[in-house]
């Protein structure tokens, strides 16, 4: 499909003048969803009303960049207090001795624990220029307040108890915190258009999240995950599949809900009216159906994201 | 005002590092003038017009200038399509050279996904842009395939692409008008870091890249700022380091001028990815 959006009356598409030509309210009380009324743009022949459309569906959760800003905080010292305890590095002893056994695992496997410190540096870095550019930690998180079990309790016992003694299960539960960090940075991206510094460095933190997802990826596929789980660190396909945990054994079905809901669209192949899924010009020696969905990364709404890292904190998130 | 006053002709790619070239390029930029990147530092300069005879337009000649106004999306979409032709033309001619065959599956796996991923971007960015597209550029195969001679370099030269493609998208994010481009770069983006870091990963693996601690070159301090205000930032360039970076691969003999450069916007300091040493 063939799409000719011009960005001038892209750029002068107001989602409300859209509002008027594609009657959202109308569209809802039908029961209809975004894509229907970016079909109905589409069939009325305009490609930047569709695009509107679609951008006033996206930016139904409109975050001040406070907002963001808060929330990734609460995201990285997420992540790095995951890796402080794996590392045994945590401010709580608890953390560390629950990750006892599994560190033990990662140190027999060469390049693992280095790599694991790099990503933990990069994470701690995150959380200090997040403090430094106006973030504010709203839940006062420390050590303590996580449970990665997923139990959100002090004693743990949750379902992914397996993280702290089985090597491929922690990188499985890594990876879907990383590329978790990544949708959630890239949902946030319109936020963050009226302030470009802090645009910038979401982006620039965004792409640091992707190499951590890649190596992670990479380090599971050398280990025994399944070839969706490409060396070249993509996610391919949608939900549990994306995720590539069938070399996991006797995984609890909690898990493998977060798993599917941490995939949950993965597998889009249509962005800006464009399905790459059908693009014509591709040489036939390339494997379009699996290229399509390893071309894109999905974003997710905060509320997802939420949904997906509540099961860890021990206080509640607001919504 | 004359019009050597408007225009900065740069020939070399190692004049944008210049100092007088340099305080040229930034007075003329903050004037609105013209940026020409010449291709005279290519192999070769032939000229063998395949398109239907417009010298705009998606079906432009390969071999005619493109012209970027970057003061709008489609003209810094247009600037990342480039890229990636860039890319797909380098990919192809790895995956078919005679040194593909002789790395290892893994490093095959990376370099087949690596040329499907890019080539949708490619095509994607193709139909995007429909009407508003530049077309074709046109490339230099001897140059190209020089740089496939062996599994080391391919590797090399495609670690070099994708770290130069992250930090230039990122460059160019801020710029970007519509939220539902920055969506799409944003979509565009991870991808791209995700290939960088497999590459420096299989590189560090592979012994043909020096690594600060062992395990760590997928994200290493060479790429991720690793200290002060900005630490644990990816590399980020704009867009005049990351001309003179695709003119110093002599890759692409089509003629890119930047017309308008986009409107001044805050960011944060450049951070450049090095060249990769072999």
């Amino acid at each position: 499909m063939t799409t000719t959006p011009n960005a001038t009356i892209l750029s002068a598409v107001e989602p409300d003048i859209t509002q008027r030509i594609v009657s959202r309210r109308d569209a809802i009380l039908k029961g209809a969803s975004a894509a229907a009324m970016t079909r109905a743009a589409l069939a009325i022949g305009s490609v930047p009303v569709a695009l509107a459309a679609l951008s006033r569906e996206a930016g139904a959760q409109t975050m001040s960049v406070t907002d963001v800003l808060n929330f990734a905080l609460m995201l990285e010292i997420f992540e790095n207090e995951f890796y402080k305890a794996v590392l045994g590095t945590s401010a709580s002893a608890a953390q560390n001795a629950a990750f006892a056994p599994v560190r033990a695992a990662a140190a027999g496997v060469a390049g693992a624990v280095p790599a694991l410190q790099q990503i933990q540096k990069h994470e701690q870095q995150h959380v200090a220029f997040l403090l430094a550019n106006g973030a504010t930690n709203l839940l006062g998180l420390t050590a303590t307040s996580f449970d990665f079990t997923g139990n959100r309790s002090a004693a743990g016992g949750g379902p992914f108890a397996a993280a702290t003694t089985s090597l491929p299960f922690l990188l499985a539960v890594a990876q879907g915190a990383e590329d978790t960090g990544v949708r959630a940075y890239k949902g946030q991206a319109g936020n963050l258009m009226s302030n470009t510094v802090v645009l910038e460095a979401a982006l620039r933190i965004h792409a640091v999240e992707a190499r951590h997802a890649s190596k992670i990826r990479r380090m599971r596929r050398a280990t025994g995950a399944p070839t969706q789980v490409r060396y070249a660190g993509y996610v391919q396909g949608d939900g549990l599949l994306a995720a590539g945990v069938s070399n996991l054994t006797n995984v609890p079905a909690a898990v493998t809900a977060a798993f599917t809901a941490m995939y949950a669209g993965e597998g889009n192949t249509t962005h800006g009216g464009v399905n790459v899924a059908t693009l014509s010009n591709i040489p036939n020696d390339i494997d379009l159906a699996s290229a399509a969905t390893m071309a894109f990364d999905e974003p997710l709404t905060k509320t997802q994201v939420v949904a997906i890292v509540q099961p860890f904190f021990i206080p509640s998130i607001p919504a | 005002m004359n019009n050597e006053k408007d225009t900065v002709v740069i020939s070399r790619a190692d004049q944008l590092w210049d100092f007088a070239t340099r305080r040229q390029f930034l007075r003329v930029a903050g004037l609105g003038g013209a940026i020409v990147l010449l291709p005279s530092m290519f192999a070769c300069s032939e000229d063998n017009p395949t398109g239907n005879g417009s010298n705009t337009g998606p079906n432009r000649n390969a071999s005619d200038p493109v012209t970027l106004d970057l003061r709008t999306d489609i003209g810094i979409f247009n600037f990342l399509f480039l890229f990636e032709q860039t890319e797909v033309a380098y990919y192809n001619t790895a995956v078919a050279s005679a040194a593909f065959a002789g790395m290892t599956a893994e490093q095959r796996e990376i370099m087949t996904d690596l040329r499907g991923v890019e080539t949708v971007h490619r095509e994607f960015l193709r139909a995007l842009l429909g009407s508003n597209g530049v077309g074709n550029a046109s490339f230099n195969q001897t140059a190209l395939s020089a740089a496939a001679a062996t599994g080391a370099a391919i590797l090399r030269t495609a670690e070099m692409l994708e770290d130069t493609g992250v930090a230039t998208q990122i460059g160019f994010g801020k710029y970007i008008q519509s939220p539902d481009y920055l969506a799409i770069a944003g979509k565009i983006n991870s991808m791209e870091a995700r290939h960088a870091a497999a590459l420096r990963d299989v590189r560090e693996a592979a012994g043909l890249a020096a690594v600060g601690t062992a395990g760590t070159r997928f994200a290493g301090d060479d790429i991720v700022v690793p200290s002060g205000t900005y630490a644990g930032l990816n590399a980020k360039i704009e867009y005049p380091d990351a001309l003179a970076r695709v003119s110093a691969t002599t890759f692409v003999k089509t003629r890119i001028e930047v017309s308008s450069p986009p409107a001044t916007k805050a960011g944060t300091p450049d951070f450049g990815p090095p060249n990769p040493t072999p």
